[in-house]
């Protein structure tokens, strides 16, 4: 006899998930498909796929992906670097450790607002403390946030700085849970520091590597409260992200269509760099279990 | 730990009981309606700009009522969005929303009428008639009170205009007096004579970040090239076929103007909003700047400010040649033609249709807006309330917060801006974010030298009359026309 009484509690879960992730996405799709907008009003009309050709006929919309991309690439780069540097040296039992860990720690708890607020005040360009250090070494005034590359930079050392010890956090606990026998082994057999980390650590965090790098890729593609509050996405539009795009057309201009549309391509773009960075890494993965 | 509890419970009942009595106790004045049990949420702007002003207000509309008044406050930039999402969605969210004039007819579709015995008064009337008769009204009804009256005028240090050493070295550098620039020209003279970086003070300073005020401060220097008197209306577009003017020669030299005005700001001026400008003129940073008001309240209070008894005022420099866009042609003028720019227009309060308490809604705007505390806050430094009624405009009012010198000057600059036979109005349209943040990129973009003045504003025309294509530009046109009073 069949048991009828799982699916009592199965569906109504199962149809409040659909009601909170399908429904939407339904929603956003269809809308992305028409000519629709709330000001000034007009009645929406289906323009099939006219809102994506205009996207990629747009050059801001080029623009608005490479800066993003470029934004991703450098930050989780140097994040996963130094994140995973910091982790080895406080494995290591450096004096003071546990304070490090705490301090290392704290960007992470903080809100990115309060951050990019506290930021933006020490990029000041009279009056920050940044101003202050380059002024002694003969260099008065950097346009921290003013000009492209500088105000890139800035960015950038924000969105390292609050994310990097969540690297720390991930990599430390996975250094942690290494076998200990294996490292004994190398030493009895004279292999040096780096032979090890080439030979036993690095391979054996690969996948959890794997795992924290694509994390932050996907939450650095989302940053739009930094952005935001330090340059608006100037000077211009030149570190203007895809998020802070789609927040423009749809919550300034409330252009709905357009905005939808961008937020689909968004979609298919993080699945498709998904799927590329799984095809990339399983083999390697694989060939470490 | 009984005791404690029973301890806890018993003050607990006392405050209640206490603030029951307070407000069974409080009776509305004489000739006042009772909103006892009646709270108005008022959206406003982070303050202390305006969102001190409507608690003033508020404070002194609890008193006489007994109604209670929430002030929810919201960034500048975000305040557009809230309202329109909270429309759109039929949320009872706002009794009372403080807004630009420019949003008026985004925004007029959710509001409601303001009820005509506000219209009745001799406060109706004190009210100066360019707000009164055009920024509260849309589609021939008022929808919406002024609570703030908004042009930009020009503020310099008396300190240094007057010092004997600095007009005899103006003199022999540039064989004239130094005096209160009448004209673009003469203002860049003066700022680059002033421009001593290494002295830490600078020529001028205007807003020039993205989202930070910008494009008011260039309409302002547009209005001096563009706002031709023969031609009223047609400084943003043409009035007969709304084709963009922005990439005309009178908008590209002032683009030139600005962009000129960088160069002679403070460094980071490029991420400085009004609220940034009117902080280094009252910290005696810049020989000059132009803004609202408030650059007066707030440099001529000694609270907040490195400079008080030097904040001269005067009308914002004007220009001799203006571009005619019908015969594509500079007229010269035998005189200066001051064109002072009603930028932003004044914050205005109005009432949404989905109000539940519209009736003590619209009481608490009269009343927050009424001549005795309309005065109070405009005298304030930080309420972000300039003159909007004629009673405004009583020295007497002023020479309490300011020498009787910086009053007469103030009161004349704000008095003769809003009666300039050239007045240029603030672009009010549907769509206006669109618009708008299009000019913004292409302003930033031309300040960041990346693109030179002229191919900036082609840009800017060419996206203007895509847009105003998509929105239907016999609408615009209209929209465009009764704004502009035509």
């Amino acid at each position: 006899m069949r048991d009828w009484s799982r699916h009592v509690f199965i569906w109504p879960a199962t149809l409040v998930v659909l009601l909170v992730t399908l429904f939407p996405l339904v929603y956003t799709l269809d809308l992305s498909f028409q000519n629709s907008r709330l000001v000034p009003p007009l009645p929406p009309k289906y323009i099939g796929f006219g809102n994506y050709i205009k996207l990629f006929g747009q050059e801001r919309f080029w623009s608005v992906i490479g800066n993003t991309s470029i934004f991703v690439f450098v930050s989780v780069t140097l994040q996963y670097v130094l994140g995973f540097a910091i982790a080895l040296a406080l494995h290591s039992r450096v004096a003071g450790e546990r304070l490090y860990r705490i301090t290392f720690l704290l960007p992470m708890l903080m809100t990115p607002i309060a951050v990019a607020l506290l930021w933006k005040t020490m990029f000041n360009q009279q009056f920050g403390p940044l101003n202050q250090v380059f002024t002694f070494f003969g260099y008065a005034n950097p346009p921290f946030l003013t000009e492209n590359i500088w105000s890139y930079g800035s960015l950038i050392t924000v969105e390292v700085w609050q994310w990097t010890p969540f690297v720390i956090l991930m990599m430390l606990a996975g250094l942690q849970s290494l076998p200990t026998d294996i490292f004994e082994a190398a030493r009895l057999e004279n292999a040096s520091s780096l032979q090890m980390f080439l030979g036993i650590t690095f391979p054996m965090l690969l996948p959890l590597s794997a795992a924290v790098i694509f994390i932050r890729v996907v939450e650095a593609f989302k940053i739009i409260d930094t952005v935001y509050i330090m340059t608006g996405g100037g000077p211009g539009i030149a570190t203007e992200t895809l998020t802070l795009f789609a927040y423009q057309e749809g919550l300034k201009k409330f252009n709905l269509g357009y905005t939808s549309a961008i937020s689909f391509l968004f979609l298919i773009f993080i699945i498709i760099f998904g799927l590329i960075y799984m095809v990339i890494l399983k083999p390697q993965i694989e060939k470490r279990r | 730990m009984k005791k404690m509890f029973a301890g806890f419970l018993a003050s607990a009942a006392a405050a209640i009981l206490t603030s029951g009595i307070a407000a069974a106790q409080c009776k509305p004045q004489s000739g006042m309606p009772d909103y006892t049990g009646v709270t108005v949420n008022v959206g406003s702007q982070v303050g202390p700009f305006i969102a001190s002003a409507m608690k003033q207000g508020g404070d002194s509309w609890s008193k006489a009522t007994c109604g209670k008044v929430q002030i929810v406050e919201f960034p500048f930039g975000e305040l557009y969005p809230k309202y329109l999402t909270a429309f759109a969605a039929g949320e009872d969210a706002f009794d009372v929303i403080t807004f630009a004039p420019a949003w008026t007819p985004d925004l007029a579709p959710y509001l409601s009428e303001m009820p005509s015995k506000m219209r009745e008064t001799d406060a109706w009337q004190d009210i100066h008639p360019t707000y009164r008769d055009r920024l509260m009204v849309w589609e021939g009804k008022h929808k919406s009170q002024t609570i703030d009256g908004d042009l930009h005028t020009l503020h310099y240090r008396i300190d240094l205009f007057e010092d004997p050493e600095e007009r005899a070295a103006f003199k022999a550098k540039y064989g004239r007096d130094l005096v209160v620039p009448r004209t673009w020209d003469e203002y860049y003279e003066v700022a680059e004579f002033f421009h001593r970086p290494n002295d830490g003070i600078y020529g001028v300073t205007e807003a020039f970040a993205r989202g930070g005020q910008q494009f008011w401060f260039y309409f302002t220097h547009a209005a001096s090239y563009t706002n031709h008197p023969a031609n009223p209306g047609s400084m943003f577009f043409d009035p007969d076929t709304m084709d963009a003017q922005v990439n005309n020669p009178g908008w590209v030299k002032a683009l030139e103007d600005y962009i000129k005005s960088l160069k002679l700001a403070p460094p980071g001026a490029l991420n400085y909003s009004s609220g940034d400008t009117r902080q280094q003129f009252a910290g005696g940073k810049t020989s000059m700047n132009f803004d609202w008001g408030d650059t007066g309240t707030v440099g001529t209070d000694p609270s907040q400010s490195q400079i008080p008894g030097s904040v001269g005022s005067d009308l914002t420099p004007g220009s001799t040649t203006i571009w005619n866009y019908k015969t594509k042609k500079w007229d010269e003028f035998s005189r200066v033609i001051h064109s002072p720019f009603m930028a932003f227009g004044g914050w205005q309060a109005a009432v949404p249709e989905l109000s539940e308490d519209k009736e003590a809604a619209w009481h608490y705007v009269e009343h927050t807006t009424n001549i005795e505390n309309s005065s109070i806050q405009a005298i304030t430094g930080g309420s972000g309330v300039n003159p909007y009624r004629y009673s405004h405009f009583s020295k007497d009012l002023w020479e309490k917060k300011m020498s009787p010198r910086e009053a007469n000057e103030y009161l004349t600059a704000q008095r003769d801006s809003l009666g300039a036979t050239n007045v240029a109005l603030d672009m009010r349209l549907p769509g206006y974010f669109s618009y708008t943040e299009i000019l913004e990129i292409e302003l930033t973009r031309a300040l960041a030298g990346e693109l030179s003045a002229q191919e900036a504003l082609d840009s800017v025309a060419s996206q203007w009359n895509e847009l105003t294509d998509e929105f239907g530009r016999d609408s615009q046109k209209a929209a465009y026309r009764a704004s502009m009073g035509l």
